[in-house]
């Protein structure tokens, strides 16, 4: 190596070591670690906290329980509402592709605030009152939803093929949108198939 | 007219009048708790905009979240309730609602204009930290290849064999 790549060689570490040195304030100046995918979870376990032994056989007067929780990666704080509502299978589901949600009326509602990178669960306690039977229909008259009483008088047909009563409880996941001042349909909702039977 | 017509007639009369002020006064409850409802919705949702002002400025909001937390329970109870037609509890979960939110709102503004004065005063410490530390640098830098240069001149150039002139 002669004097000129000594040079060279100096300057490099010399502006290296000033640019580490620098590093601090390029960290206000410039944000870095803004690229990640910003998302919201949403889940449904069962009565252990695990994803098995849902409630599917259910009759009336009896209560189930499940989990509900969401999960905010949005990055920052997140103020949420999850919406409970009951239906048939005729009867109208979110729609995930158009962001509409579920024309039915709510029950039951939670709403919450949780920071990024957290999580807020809550136990769901359901059950079923006034069930009838009325020729091939079945007719649930109440929902209980945390022992509150919400009447629905909701009907299904027997369905023959699967042998049952079929009905859903579900939940829909809405945020709230601080520039319009109102909340969003999230595009997530999380539902339980109900094989219901009269007391 | 005999007394019993006159007392009939009454009857009747106080009938009407009594379901027609019962519903009335009904009518009014259901509209003033669904106002007292949308006006919590409306502090909680300004206070939450605070909060976030104030996270964004750098402050610690937790605190501020579980209180609004608490509110956010209380407004979907009022939700629940008034959508069952029990507007007592409604107005009652309303009222709860804004009476541990009013203050939040008052409370994310301290800590945002704390944040932020924080934060200008870290950006001045990491601007003059930064600046000192560079020029630090590059002056050591220079002092050290100027140290370099020398001791190489002195031995490299030193090793070097004298060219005589006119020896063959």
């Amino acid at each position: 190596m002669n004097l000129d790549d000594y040079r060279a060689l100096f300057l490099v570490v010399t502006l290296g070591l000033a640019l580490i040195v620098a590093s601090p304030l390029f960290g206000v100046i410039v944000p870095f670690g803004g690229g990640s995918e910003r998302f919201s979870e949403f889940w449904l376990l069962g009565p252990s906290h695990m994803a098995e032994g849902y409630p599917f056989n259910v009759t009336a007067g009896e209560e189930y329980r499940v989990f509900v929780g969401v999960g905010n990666h949005m990055g920052g704080s997140e103020y949420y509402m999850v919406s409970v509502k009951f239906r048939n299978s005729s009867q109208s589901l979110p729609d995930i592709t158009g962001s509409e949600p579920s024309s039915l009326p709510t029950l039951y509602e939670y709403r919450f605030f949780v920071g990024d990178g957290e999580v807020w669960e809550m136990p769901v306690t359901f059950g079923f009152e006034d069930v009838v039977v009325e020729g091939d229909f079945l007719v649930v008259g109440d929902v209980t939803v945390d022992g509150v009483v919400f009447p629905v008088d909701v009907s299904a047909v027997g369905d023959v093929e699967r042998g049952g009563c079929f009905f859903q409880l579900f939940f829909e996941l809405w945020r709230y949108d601080v520039m319009s001042e109102s909340f969003r349909f999230d595009d997530r909702f999380v539902g339980l198939w109900l094989n219901m039977t009269g007391s | 007219m005999g007394s019993c017509s006159k007392f009939f007639v009454f009857s009747v009369f106080l009938f009407l009048l009594l379901s027609v002020s019962i519903r009335w006064v009904s009518a009014v409850d259901e509209d003033v708790v669904a106002l007292d409802i949308a006006e919590a919705e409306e502090v909680l949702g300004s206070a939450y905009g605070a909060v976030l002002e104030a996270e964004e400025a750098g402050a610690n909001v937790s605190g501020l979240l579980g209180r609004l937390n608490v509110g956010g329970e209380y407004l979907a109870e009022a939700y629940v309730w008034i959508r069952l037609g029990v507007f007592e509890n409604a107005s009652r979960f309303a009222g709860l609602c804004r009476e541990v939110v009013e203050d939040v709102k008052g409370e994310a503004f301290g800590l945002r204009d704390e944040a932020e004065r924080l934060g200008e005063a870290d950006f001045v410490v990491r601007m003059v930290g930064s600046a000192v530390g560079v020029v630090v640098v590059l002056i050591v830098g220079f002092v050290v290849w100027r140290v370099f240069r020398r001791h190489y001149h002195k031995k490299v150039l030193g090793l070097r064999p004298e060219v005589v002139s006119g020896e063959s």
